[in-house]
């Protein structure tokens, strides 16, 4: 009979140590981590893809005799389009290269047409009795924009059984609004393979 | 003879003036168009030594070559990396910019992944995002 409950024991004791590990393990655990590091969790699109376009297409961009020679020219943004087959939130994309440009010095910019609304709304409600009319913004003293920045991403992607390879192409543009002259052109390329096993 | 004398006097002048002008062609406080402040710099070895730092995990990735110039009123950088291994090496790098009063001109850039066949040199370009940034540092990150 004591033998058999100390068998019992001896059983018993890993056992629960055992479950009491597994628990421990299984524990979530979260960390601030670096947010300019690689990120490869997936080989879909990345916050390390989406900050290297946006570094590569600013510098680039700088360098171009538009933005060199110019005396703070007056960008616009226009649409990115995504022509992959993911979702991208390529406005993400264009807004960190506008933010880099804009802190950079070299450029301004102009309400592009996805904010016109906003703006109307509030140069219209500046009109209103309630503000006083030597300070508001007036109708009609917008400045429109010199260039506009427009672009494409596009991707291949390839599957066998156990490999999978995507290619990125990003490429931005710089048109002259006044004469329709493509200004400025780059493309940033980007492959990632993911292999199993 | 006097006149052979001359002549050769001079060629010696004219000869040694080309070899001073070789070695003085760069400004005070610059080494192969690279800003380098006080730094003793004689050889490409020298400003490397200078201008690459490793960051984590070392690499065997080594920059051998570094030109700068100005483009516009930015700073450009002309990195050579050499892989002199037998095997396809990762490496990730990073410019960080500097301003004239020695803080960071900028936030810190993305890592950029490479990859490097065997035995194979790579040129990898930086420029500055502002012309605040007066000097530079390349950072490697081995992702081995």
């Amino acid at each position: 009979m004591i033998d058999l409950n100390r068998t019992r024991r001896l059983v018993l004791l890993p056992l629960l140590a055992a479950v009491a590990l597994a628990a421990g393990c299984a524990q979530e655990q979260t960390r601030y981590g670096d947010e300019r590091s690689i990120e490869t969790v997936t080989n879909q699109f990345s916050s390390t893809d989406l900050q290297m376009i946006a570094e590569s297409m600013t510098r680039s961009m700088l360098q171009s005799p538009a933005i060199v020679s110019g005396n703070l020219p007056i960008v616009t943004v226009q649409e990115v389009k995504n022509k992959t087959s993911e979702y991208i939130d390529t406005r993400a994309v264009t807004d960190s290269i506008r933010s880099e440009l804009q802190k950079s010095g070299k450029v301004r910019f102009a309400v592009d047409a996805a904010a016109m609304q906003q703006q109307v709304e509030e140069v219209e409600r500046q009109q209103g009795e309630y503000y006083d009319k030597d300070e508001t913004a007036e109708k009609g003293r917008m400045v429109g924009a010199q260039y506009r920045m427009e672009g494409n991403i596009i991707s291949i992607v390839k599957q066998a059984k156990d490999i999978r390879d995507v290619y990125y192409k990003f490429n931005l543009q710089l048109w002259n609004v006044r004469n329709g002259l493509l200004e400025w052109s780059d493309e940033k390329e980007i492959r990632k393979t993911t292999t199993k096993g | 003879m006097n006149r052979t004398w001359t002549i050769i006097a001079l060629l010696a002048v004219v000869f040694a003036y080309g070899c001073a002008t070789k070695k003085g062609f760069e400004k005070p406080g610059f080494a192969f168009g690279c800003p380098i402040g006080d730094a003793k710099v004689s050889s490409m070895d020298d400003l490397v030594k200078v201008k690459v730092l490793s960051e984590g995990k070392r690499t065997t990735i080594v920059a051998t070559e570094m030109r700068c110039t100005m483009t516009g009123d930015l700073l450009k950088i002309d990195v050579n990396l050499n892989n002199d291994s037998s095997k396809v090496k990762r490496v990730a790098y990073k410019f960080r910019w500097i301003d004239r009063e020695g803080m960071r001109a900028w936030e810190e850039e993305v890592w950029k992944p490479l990859l490097m066949y065997e035995n194979s040199n790579i040129a990898v370009s930086g420029v500055a995002p502002t012309n605040k940034a007066v000097d530079f540092r390349l950072i490697l990150l081995s992702q081995e």
